[in-house]
C-alpha cells in the first residue's frame, strides 16, 4: 500500500490535484482512498459530484465515536475512489488539529485505512501538531508539495518542508519528501523557478501542471477533469502525474531554506 | 499544640495556579466552584484540599464540580459543557449564593471563552477566574487571581468602620485560625475589630462589606498586587504582611494605629510587657547553644524567619554555635507574639531533648 500526502498553501489547487490524481489512479485499476484533512471538507467533493458527504467529526459529534461504521465514513465516488472527509469543529471554536488526530484514531480502529493508494489532502499550512498527523505514525510516507511559482506559495512549501525535515529525523518516522508538483499560475519562468526551488530543498520537480480553463469548467460541472473531459490535454497531464507518482520510489529528507536564502532566491528569479 | 510544619512546607513559588485559587475559593462557604476541564483536574484538587485540611484536623468537603471535558469537547469546544455544568451548580442543594468558574490549561489552549459564558444572566454571581497554569502562573498567582475575583462581589461605596480585613490567609496551613486569633487579639488592643477574613469561611453576601474596613492586612508581601487592587477599588490602605517577631509585632501595632488614626503607644507598651512575660517562661533555656538550619534541605531559609529566630535567640541569651542543638527555622515565619510562643515551645523541647540525650 502506497500512502501519499499533498501539502501546500491554501487555494493552490491541492484538492483539485488530489481529486484528479485519485481519479486517474483509479482509472489504472487501483483501489484508491482519498482522505480530506481540512475542516472546510471540500477535498473529495468533485469525486462525489458536488455532494457534501458527512464528515468523520460530524458523525462523532452527532453519534459519539462508538456507533460509527466504515460505511458511515467512507463514500464511494467516481471510478470507485473511496472518499473520507475529516471535517472539523465550527469555525472559531474548539480544536481542529485535535479533530484530525481523533479522525485518524477512528479510521485506524475501523480498519478503514486500506487500498492500493491512500491520498491524504491536508490543510494549507501545518498550523499545529494535529495537521502534521498524516506525516506521523507512518501514515503518509511520501509527501508531495504542491506550489505555484508565486512566492507566497513557495514560502508555504518551504515551511512544510521544515515540518517534514523535523518529523523525518524521528526514529520511528517513515515520512519523507517525494517531490514538488508545480500547479502553474502562468507566471513567466514558473517552471524553472519551482524546479530550482525543489533542487535547493534537496528534492525534484515531479510534475508540471499547466493552467487550463477546463479545470474550472469541470469544477462547475462538479466533476474532476479526468471524468468530465477524459480526452483533454489536462486529463492526460493528470494521468501522467498518477503514473509518475505510482512509480516513484525516490524520496529525500528536505533541506528547507532559511529566510534570507529564500529572499535572495526570490530576487534571483523575479524580474522587478 | 505545637505547629505542624509539614502542610505549610509546600512551596508557593511553584505549583498549580488552579490549586492556589481553590485554596481561596473553597472558603467562600456558600459558593460552588466549577472547574472547566478534564475530570482529573477536579479530582486531584479535591483530594489535595480534602487531605490537607484533614491533616490540619478539620473535616471539610470542598464543593467542586467538573465540566468533565473529554476529547470531543476539546475538538468541538467546551462552552456547551460549561453552560450545562453551571446550570448543574445552580441546581445543587443547598443552593449556592455564587459560582466561581475556574479554567484549566486545556480550555485556555483551545480558546474557550469562559468569561463570556459566565456573563450570561444566571441570576446569581457567576465569576470567571483565570487559572490556567501553563500560562506561567504558580500557586501564588492562583491565590491572587481568586482574591481579586471574590473582590468583584463587593459594593463600591461602603461606609468605613474601625475594622480591618485579613487578606489572603493561608487556608492550607496548620495555624491559620490561631494566626487569625492572634491578629484579632493584637488589633483589639487598638479597638480595631475584624471586618472580614478575606477569604476564610466567608459568605457571599458578606463580601459586599469588603470596602468598609479601615485597613487591609495582607498575609504576606507577595499579595502586594491584591493590596494595590483593593486600594484602587476602595481606597483602603494596607499593611503588607502579618506581624513577625518581637519588635515587628510592636511595629505592626504602630502602623495599624497610624493608618486607623488610633494612638498605639499604650497598646505597644502593653504588648511589650506581655512579650516579656511570655519570654520569662522560657528562661530555663537561657545560655543554651543552638544552631539554626533551614526547615528542609531544598528550602532556602526565609529571611524573615531567620531574623525572628536571631531576635528571639538574643532575647533569651541563647548562644548560636555550629555545635549547638539543631533547630529548624520556622516556615513560614511565626505570626505575632503567640506565634513566637509556639515556636519557643518547640525550641525548648529540642534543647531539653539534647540535654537528656
Amino acid at each position: 500500500m502506497k500512502q501519499i500526502a499533498l501539502y501546500g498553501k491554501g487555494g493552490i489547487g491541492k484538492s483539485t490535484t488530489a481529486a484528479n490524481l485519485s481519479a486517474a489512479l483509479a482509472g489504472e485499476g487501483l483501489d484508491i482512498l482519498q482522505i480530506g484533512c481540512d475542516p472546510k471538507h471540500d477535498s473529495t467533493r468533485m469525486l462525489v459530484h458536488g455532494t457534501w458527504i458527512p464528515t468523520v467529526l460530524d458523525l462523532i459529534r452527532e453519534r459519539g465515536d462508538a456507533n460509527i461504521t466504515v460505511d458511515d465514513v467512507v463514500h464511494t465516488g467516481f471510478a470507485g475512489v473511496r472518499c473520507v472527509e475529516a471535517g472539523g469543529p465550527e469555525p472559531g471554536i474548539g480544536c481542529a488539529g485535535r479533530g484530525i488526530i481523533a479522525t485518524f484514531q477512528l479510521l485506524e480502529r475501523l480498519e478503514a485505512l486500506t487500498g492500493d493508494v491512500i491520498v491524504y489532502d491536508v490543510l494549507g499550512d501545518v498550523v499545529c501538531g494535529g495537521f502534521a498527523m498524516p506525516m506521523r505514525e507512518g501514515y503518509a510516507q511520501e509527501v508531495y508539495l504542491v506550489t505555484s511559482g508565486e512566492l507566497m506559495s513557495i514560502y508555504a512549501a518551504n515551511n512544510i518542508a521544515k515540518a517534514i525535515s523535523r518529523l523525518s529525523r524521528r526514529v520511528r518516522s517513515r515520512c519523507s519528501l517525494a517531490g514538488v508538483i508545480c500547479n502553474a499560475k502562468n507566471i513567466e519562468g514558473e517552471r524553472d523557478l519551482v524546479e530550482e526551488f525543489a533542487r535547493r530543498i534537496n528534492s525534484r520537480l515531479i510534475a508540471y501542471i499547466p493552467r487550463d480553463r477546463v479545470v474550472q469548467v469541470a469544477e462547475l460541472q462538479k466533476q474532476t477533469v479526468v471524468e468530465y473531459a477524459p480526452d483533454s490535454n489536462q486529463a492526460a497531464v493528470y494521468r501522467d502525474l498518477a503514473r509518475t507518482i505510482y512509480a516513484n520510489t525516490t524520496t529525500s529528507i528536505p533541506t528547507p531554506l532559511e529566510m534570507d536564502e529564500l529572499e535572495s532566491f526570490a530576487l534571483e528569479f523575479v524580474q522587478v | 499544640m505545637s505547629s505542624n510544619p509539614s502542610p505549610s512546607n509546600s512551596s508557593r513559588f511553584e505549583g498549580c495556579t488552579l490549586t492556589g485559587a481553590l485554596s481561596v475559593l473553597t472558603q467562600v462557604r456558600d459558593a460552588v466552584c466549577v472547574i472547566h476541564g478534564p475530570a482529573g483536574c477536579t479530582h486531584h484538587n479535591f483530594s489535595l484540599l480534602h487531605a490537607t485540611i484533614l491533616a490540619n484536623d478539620r473535616v471539610e468537603v470542598p464543593r467542586l464540580l467538573s465540566t468533565r471535558l473529554t476529547e470531543n469537547d476539546i475538538i468541538f469546544g467546551g462552552e456547551e459543557a460549561l453552560e450545562k455544568t453551571i446550570a448543574r451548580a445552580l441546581a445543587a442543594t443547598p443552593a449556592p449564593a455564587s459560582v466561581f468558574v475556574l479554567s484549566t490549561c486545556i480550555v485556555e489552549t483551545i480558546g474557550d471563552d469562559t468569561a463570556a459564558v459566565c456573563a450570561k444572566p444566571w441570576g446569581i454571581p457567576v465569576i470567571a477566574v483565570p487559572t490556567a497554569g501553563f500560562l506561567g502562573g504558580v500557586f501564588e498567582t492562583g491565590i491572587r487571581n481568586a482574591l481579586s475575583s471574590v473582590a468583584t462581589l463587593a459594593s463600591p461605596a461602603a461606609e468605613v468602620t474601625l475594622t480591618a480585613n485579613l487578606i489572603g490567609e493561608k487556608n492550607l496551613e496548620y495555624g491559620v485560625d490561631e494566626n487569625a486569633a492572634e491578629l484579632a487579639r493584637l488589633l483589639s488592643r487598638l479597638g480595631i475589630g475584624i471586618n472580614l477574613r478575606f477569604v476564610r469561611g466567608l459568605a457571599t453576601e458578606d463580601a459586599a462589606r469588603l470596602g468598609s474596613a479601615a485597613v487591609n492586612i495582607l498575609r504576606e508581601p507577595s499579595l502586594g498586587p491584591v493590596g494595590e487592587d483593593l486600594l484602587r477599588r476602595f481606597s483602603t490602605p494596607y499593611i503588607d504582611s502579618f506581624p513577625a517577631g518581637l519588635a515587628g509585632t510592636c511595629r505592626f501595632l504602630e502602623e495599624a494605629g497610624r493608618i486607623c488614626g488610633v494612638d498605639a503607644s499604650e497598646a505597644i507598651e502593653e504588648e511589650r510587657a506581655y512579650q516579656a512575660e511570655m519570654l520569662s517562661r522560657f528562661a530555663e533555656i537561657a545560655g543554651s547553644r543552638v544552631c539554626f538550619r533551614p526547615p528542609h534541605p531544598v528550602l532556602n531559609p526565609d529571611p524573615v524567619a531567620e531574623a525572628v529566630a536571631a531576635e528571639c535567640a538574643e532575647a533569651l541569651d541563647l548562644v548560636v554555635d555550629p555545635e549547638g542543638t539543631v533547630i529548624p527555622l520556622p516556615y513560614p515565619a511565626p505570626v505575632g507574639t503567640a506565634g513566637l510562643r509556639r515556636m519557643l515551645h518547640r525550641w525548648r523541647v529540642l534543647v531539653r531533648g539534647k540535654g537528656r540525650g
